[in-house]
């Protein structure tokens, strides 16, 4: 087994040398991707392991933080670094009202139900969202998002690389939450026995609650960050739910570390397909071909054990 | 009880239903003249059609404050086509039978039009259109449909005018020179269909050189456009142009500087702005394809008319061309109604075909043949350019407001 697993450390490690001298590009943007794709996907993820819910409505999130960063930084002139953590209050406060008011009353529903119920919000969010700043975009412009290295003729942006601190940031703060705080050894514990956790005294209902609040936080503060490098509109969340919730899936249900590692296979994949003029097109199609070579390899590997 | 409450409700109904016609029979019997109804199709949750409807209401109003037409009061009945193709043909079907509509304008989408033209050639109502480029529209239509006038150029009239244009340019420019053009496209069927009308009309005569690559809209959850500005970057052309939606214009120029990739002439060709676009450096002198700009208010009183109208009555500014055009539609109608004395089709149609309209985009509208249809309304798009947080008309010359400024800064 270990042999196996230092074999596959030695090819990946070959196969980003390799890349690094032939296509740089591939490495430098994949990672970049990675980053993004991961801290999008990271609190979607905390959801589904602990609360066991699919929230569709997860992009539409963090578009209303993306808003509500565009909002004050407009109105104060401040940047979406110093809104992020006010912003991240709010959207925490958001999500909590939301577990409250829907998503508690549909626990104990059936799996079909919970989806209906979280894809209802999703399209009420984007559509009250419509209706109050229309479908107009709205961009706010950062210097600092142009920031670039010359390496011989490759000129490359290294702003996006900030998402690939804050993915990691994210990997290592989760993993400390929930190993070392007693909230997060609580939310473990529900996450894999709820009645078990119920019958020693941990208050299920409430470490849904602080859960769901931590997740929303998560993705308020990166709606802040995003906004830096996109721009925002009533639709913009939709297609990183769809992304976030495939992401998941192929790291499989609550393993926080293994989204970063499928987002950067996902990253490196697209960006591989895309170095090459004539595979670009395909680009999108690798990320189901990911997917299911995934879920599939897991279930066979499940089968023979 | 049960039943008590739903015969009261009935009777509410009735009683309701009846004190409504009673009135309009009451005004007609007072010998008041019968109001004229405009009936129109927009996709109201997009900020275009939107702004579509809201200008054709201007129109109405403006024109009901000075008089109404011949005497009767304009009325336009606006129902949300939602962009679907579904949607928009039984919204046709109801303005026609149940609003019972004198004649209809606006639209936007070609593939709402699409499904709307089975409609239009049932029961042969004029339609006044706003939108619907694609030349598949003008060949669903066929060359019969003579109730059928089209404001908006066809695809093939805008790539035309854009070929005329830049030749234009050059000529009176010497120091712009464009040999090589690289297109970088949405994958989505607007950009390539972009893509294929630039290569056809562009590289007809071997004075260009062209190039293209695809990218995935920041409106459909992409944003990376690494891979297409490297293919650009490597490509070195004198104009580079990008055919996508709005929320690519500023990643776009972020990564174009991040990368360091400086074509001569930096063109954008979505179908809006973000808001506030003109106020970020990166958009200093960024040029791109439209009907109309605030700036044309210096040289046209129309336009002005327009645009302090439009921000008086609603408090925002015109964010596409599609409000002027919709407004400028309702004036067309109303003049043609005046003309023909009726709302009867054949004087209609008459009437429409003899229009000489001085627009707000600029430019006077009539109406002449296309390649099939047989009223086309304005037939080209204006290259301009943002300069100084404006939007600047560069071409065609009798509507420039500015001289182009050349070659794009380097970063």
């Amino acid at each position: 087994m270990a042999n196996k697993r230092n074999a596959t450390t030695i090819v990946a490690i070959l196969a980003v040398v390799v890349l690094l001298l032939w296509r740089p590009t591939v490495i430098i943007y994949g990672l970049q991707a990675a980053g993004l794709y991961a801290t999008i996907a990271i609190p979607m993820g905390l959801i589904l392991g602990i609360v066991h819910i699919v929230n569709l409505a997860h992009g539409e999130f963090m578009m209303l933080a993306a808003y509500a960063t565009y909002m004050l930084c407009q109105s104060l002139g401040i940047d979406p670094y110093l809104a992020m953590i006010p912003v991240a209050i709010v959207t925490s406060a958001f999500g909590f009202l939301v577990y409250k008011l829907t998503i508690r009353q549909a626990l104990k529903a059936p799996e079909l139900n919970q989806l209906i119920l979280t894809f209802g919000l999703g399209i009420a969010i984007t559509q009250t969202m419509n209706l109050f700043f229309t479908s107009q975009t709205r961009k706010m412009s950062f210097g600092y998002v142009s920031a670039s290295i010359d390496i011989g003729e490759l000129s490359f942006g290294v702003y996006n690389f900030v998402f690939v601190g804050f993915a990691i940031l994210m990997v290592i703060g989760l993993r400390l939450y929930l190993t070392k705080t007693t909230a997060g050894k609580a939310a473990l514990a529900v996450g894999q026995n709820p009645k078990g956790a119920a019958i020693v005294g941990i208050d299920v209902d409430k470490t849904y609650g602080s859960v769901f609040a931590i997740a929303t936080a998560l993705v308020g503060m990166m709606g802040a960050v995003f906004i830096t490098r996109s721009a925002v509109f009533p639709t913009v969340g939709s297609p990183f739910t769809m992304k976030s919730f495939c992401l998941v899936a192929m790291a499989g249900i609550g393993n926080i570390p293994g989204i970063l590692g499928a987002s950067v296979l996902l990253g490196i994949s697209e960006n591989f397909l895309k170095a090459f003029r004539s595979l670009r097109g395909w680009s999108d199609i690798v990320f189901f071909v990911l997917i299911i070579t995934v879920i599939l390899g897991r279930s066979i590997k499940g089968k023979k054990a | 009880m049960k039943k008590a409450l739903a015969i009261l409700v009935i009777v509410t109904m009735a009683v309701s239903a009846f004190a409504m016609g009673g009135k309009d029979g009451a005004a007609a019997a007072a010998g008041e003249p019968a109001t004229i109804k405009l009936g129109g199709t927009w996709p109201l949750g997009d900020i275009t059609g939107k702004q579509g409807s809201m200008a054709a209401q201007q129109a109405v109003d403006e024109i009901n404050a000075a008089g109404g037409i011949n005497g009767h009061k304009l009325e336009l009945i606006v129902i949300d086509d939602e962009m679907k193709a579904d949607k928009g043909a039984s919204a046709f079907e109801k303005l026609i039978t149940v609003d019972k509509v004198d004649m209809l304008i606006g639209g936007m989408a070609s593939g709402v039009a699409l499904g709307q033209i089975p409609v239009l050639k049932k029961y042969n109502k004029v339609y006044l259109a706003t939108g619907a480029a694609s030349f598949k529209v003008e060949e669903a239509l066929g060359a019969d449909a003579n109730w059928y006038f089209h404001l908006h150029p066809w695809d093939y009239n805008q790539g035309a005018s854009y070929a005329e244009g830049w030749a234009a340019i050059q000529e009176k420019y010497p120091e712009i020179q464009i040999k090589k053009l690289f297109l970088a496209y949405e994958e989505g069927a607007f950009g390539k269909a972009s893509y294929d009308a630039t290569k056809v009309l562009f590289g007809a005569d071997d004075r260009y050189i062209i190039d293209g690559a695809p990218f995935k809209s920041a409106a459909l959850g992409g944003g990376d456009y690494a891979a297409v500005l490297k293919a650009a970057k490597d490509f070195q052309p004198d104009l580079f142009l990008w055919a996508g939606w709005e929320a690519d214009a500023l990643p776009l120029l972020e990564q174009s500087k991040a990368m360091k990739f400086n074509p001569g002439i930096y063109l954008g060709a979505p179908p809006g702005w973000p808001a506030d676009f003109g106020a970020s450096s990166l958009a200093n002198n960024v040029m791109l394809y439209g009907m109309w700009a605030p700036s044309i208010n210096d040289i046209s009183p129309v336009s002005k008319k327009f645009y302090d109208g439009f921000v008086a009555k609603f408090g925002i500014e015109p964010a596409t061309y599609f409000a002027p055009l919709s407004y400028s539609a309702v004036y067309i109608a109303a003049d043609a109604i005046k003309r023909a004395g009726s709302t009867d089709t054949e004087a209609l149609i008459k009437a429409l075909a003899a229009t000489n309209y001085d627009s707000p985009l600029g430019q006077t509208v009539t109406f002449t043949p296309s390649n099939i249809i047989k009223h086309q309304g304005v037939k080209n798009q204006k290259i301009l350019q943002w300069q100084n947080g404006r939007q600047e008309v560069i071409w065609p010359f009798d509507a420039a407001t500015a001289k182009p400024v050349y070659p794009f800064p380097a970063w």
